[in-house]
């Protein structure tokens, strides 16, 4: 079986590529914008810093007065000179009576022929404050205009797509076999229009088919009926003429027994048409328990198979009289079909279900293809391979919801019929 | 009996006609919509099988002039169509059976009997074959004036020999008479042997002769 990918919905998938692209983007020139303004804060402190320090080597050089001012400003007389050294420090600010980061620029100048160390600083913390108003502010102007391009472009999305929508859901009621033609909203989009157009020739051409299909079934089962009648009269004649020998009677037998198996198809064949027609419209209220209990009698007359009937409730319908017969009939006669020998069939009527199970050796293989046409695991058995089809149709008809299990080494087949309190279908 | 085979398939409307005649029925054919009228409308039936498909009209046109002229003929529809609703539509215009292709000779001959019994004699008829008797009316059937208690399938078979006498009867017929579709379901005729054998038994010796076997597996019902 193909591993099925989960599915998930247009807008939603649109939206949210639209999200994971714009949480990127914002996350991204957070970073860029944060590196950018704190790289341009901390020329500007150097800048000032250099700026400082130029000043004060003119104010040196004009008198030779050393003062200082610290932590910012820094003066002494040094015996050599030093490499100028620009690096980050942390020190005692007594004006805060903290431990504060500074950014620190040490530099050795001479001046009127003597050796100055000087050391400006300037206090990171504001820079650092700035950055962090900057980057806060805009990182909400950014959810802001996420925020409101999200949902303005969802919604139109959600306009741009509706067409598509109403479409689909016209698609999705559309069944073959009704008669009613599917409506599409026309669109202005190009692609929608060209799809509308692709859909209707489609379903066209789909609806075309299936009723040349169904016509076709139709006339071949129903021309069939008087060729076989001929053959059938014919070699019953024969047999009546005297001149026959036991070999020859052997196998005019067999070609009526084969003539039998003909007419069976087609009979089930064209009732599986007429199911498809929905031309059964004479709903009786029926008694299901009685109905089961005559058709067992019918079997039982004609089978030594043991057939055991368990009335655990009791179940009134309202369908055709004629179908529930074909119903009863099917699952009964495919249990015995395919029990295995001296099985005991057990047919089990609760208020809600219809069980009719029958041993078996093995589960079936292939369970999902049981109520489909000709399908057969035991080949060698005489079946026609309609019974549960017919089955599967009648329930369709009626709302009726069949299924198969195995449990213990018997088949089950049930029909669960959606009966409320009172024993009347819902 | 005089019957009427209103049919246009030629090879079924003969084949209908040597059966029924080996009867010792009188048979007329009519293999178009105009024929049929013209001799339904000229000569009285006992019964008149009649095909709805004509070629040229609709059976159930004759089966109505039918009911409306002659109403002691009996009408035997027989059908390529086997809706529910066409025989319903049959039988409510006053058809006496209805039977739909393809059919086994024997079933035809049966049924043909049936509604001569219902139609000339009321439904009271009682068979009589030597010994044996069949008050079809209450299904109950006598050897020797002794009752016989027949279960409803070997009621059925016996009255299906006697009606088909000196024909040759194949486990495949007597099983699509007696059990319908659900026939096909069988996949191996013993199973009538065994109800032939319970026939025969309550038949006792003088009445189980005349169910003869033919060709091996198939039946004969006769005079010794």
């Amino acid at each position: 079986m193909a591993i099925s990918k989960k599915k998930i919905k247009l807008i939603q998938k649109t939206s949210s590529t639209f999200l994971w692209i714009s949480v990127a983007l914002m996350i991204l020139s957070t970073i860029a914008l944060y590196f950018y303004v704190r790289n341009l804060l901390k020329s500007e402190i150097e800048e000032e810093l250099y700026s400082t320090k130029a000043r004060i080597e003119n104010s040196l050089m004009k008198n030779d007065a050393v003062y200082a001012l610290p932590p910012v400003i820094e003066i002494k007389k040094t015996s050599k000179i030093g490499i100028e050294k620009l690096k980050d420090t942390i020190i005692y600010d007594p004006s805060q009576n903290e431990m504060e980061e500074f950014r620190e620029l040490a530099s050795y100048s001479e001046i009127n022929g003597n050796y100055y160390k000087i050391t400006v600083r300037s206090l990171v913390v504001e820079t650092r404050n700035i950055l962090m108003a900057i980057i806060i502010s805009y990182f909400i102007i950014i959810i802001f205009v996420f925020v409101f391009l999200f949902y303005f472009n969802k919604a139109g999305n959600q306009k741009l797509w509706l067409p598509f929508f109403t479409n689909l859901g016209q698609m999705k009621r559309f069944s073959l076999g009704s008669e009613k033609p599917i409506h599409l909203v026309e669109s202005s989009i190009l692609e929608f229009s060209e799809l509308n157009t692709v859909i209707l020739t489609l379903t066209n051409k789909v609806n075309a088919d299936y009723r040349n299909l169904k016509q076709y079934t139709e006339d071949v089962s129903h021309e069939l009926q008087t060729p076989l009648a001929i053959i059938q009269a014919k070699i019953e004649n024969i047999i009546n003429s005297d001149n026959l020998n036991a070999k020859q009677y052997e196998h005019l037998t067999s070609i009526q027994k084969d003539i039998q198996r003909l007419t069976q198809l087609n009979k089930r064949l064209s009732l599986l048409t007429k199911l498809e027609n929905r031309q059964f419209t004479n709903p009786e209220e029926l008694f299901l328990n009685s109905i089961i209990r005559a058709r067992i009698d019918n079997f039982k007359e004609l089978f030594p198979t043991k057939i055991e009937l368990l009335e655990q409730g009791q179940v009134r319908l309202k369908m055709d009289p004629y179908l529930l017969d074909i119903l009863c009939d099917n699952l009964i006669s495919n249990a015995l079909r395919h029990t295995i020998a001296n099985g005991l069939i057990k047919v089990i009527i609760d208020p809600q279900n219809l069980t009719v199970t029958n041993p078996g050796n093995a589960a079936l293989q292939h369970p999902e293809k049981l109520f489909t046409r000709f399908y057969g695991e035991a080949k060698a058995k005489k079946s026609m391979g309609l019974g549960l089809a017919i089955v599967q149709k009648i329930c369709n008809l009626y709302d009726f919801a069949p299924s198969y299990s195995f449990e213990e080494k018997q088949h089950i087949f049930k029909i669960r019929f959606y009966i409320d309190k009172s024993g009347t279908p819902i | 009996m005089k019957i009427l085979i209103a049919e246009d398939e030629t090879a079924l409307q003969q084949s209908i006609v040597t059966y029924l005649e080996g009867d010792g029925n009188i048979c007329e054919v009519a293999s178009n919509f105009s024929d049929a009228v013209y001799k339904v409308d000229l000569y009285e039936y006992d019964i008149v099988i009649l095909d709805v498909n004509l070629v040229t009209g609709s059976g159930l046109e004759i089966l109505k002039m039918l009911k409306e002229t002659r109403k002691s003929t009996g009408v035997l529809i027989i059908s390529a169509n086997n809706s529910l609703q066409d025989k319903l539509e049959g039988l409510d215009l006053g058809a006496d059976d209805y039977l739909t292709k393809p059919f086994h000779l024997a079933e035809l001959n049966s049924r043909i009997k049936a509604v001569l019994r219902r139609g000339v004699f009321g439904g009271n008829e009682t068979i009589k074959f030597n010994e044996i008797a069949i008050d079809t009316k209450s299904k109950t059937a006598y050897i020797n004036d002794m009752y016989m208690p027949l279960t409803r399938k070997e009621y059925d078979l016996l009255l299906f020999f006697i009606t088909n006498q000196g024909r040759v009867l194949s486990k495949e017929i007597i099983a699509e008479h007696l059990w319908g579709d659900h026939s096909d379901l069988i996949d191996n005729y013993d199973f009538i042997y065994v109800h032939i054998n319970n026939l025969r038994k309550k038949l006792t010796e003088d009445g189980s002769k005349y169910i003869k076997t033919a060709y091996g597996s198939g039946y004969k019902f006769m005079e010794e």
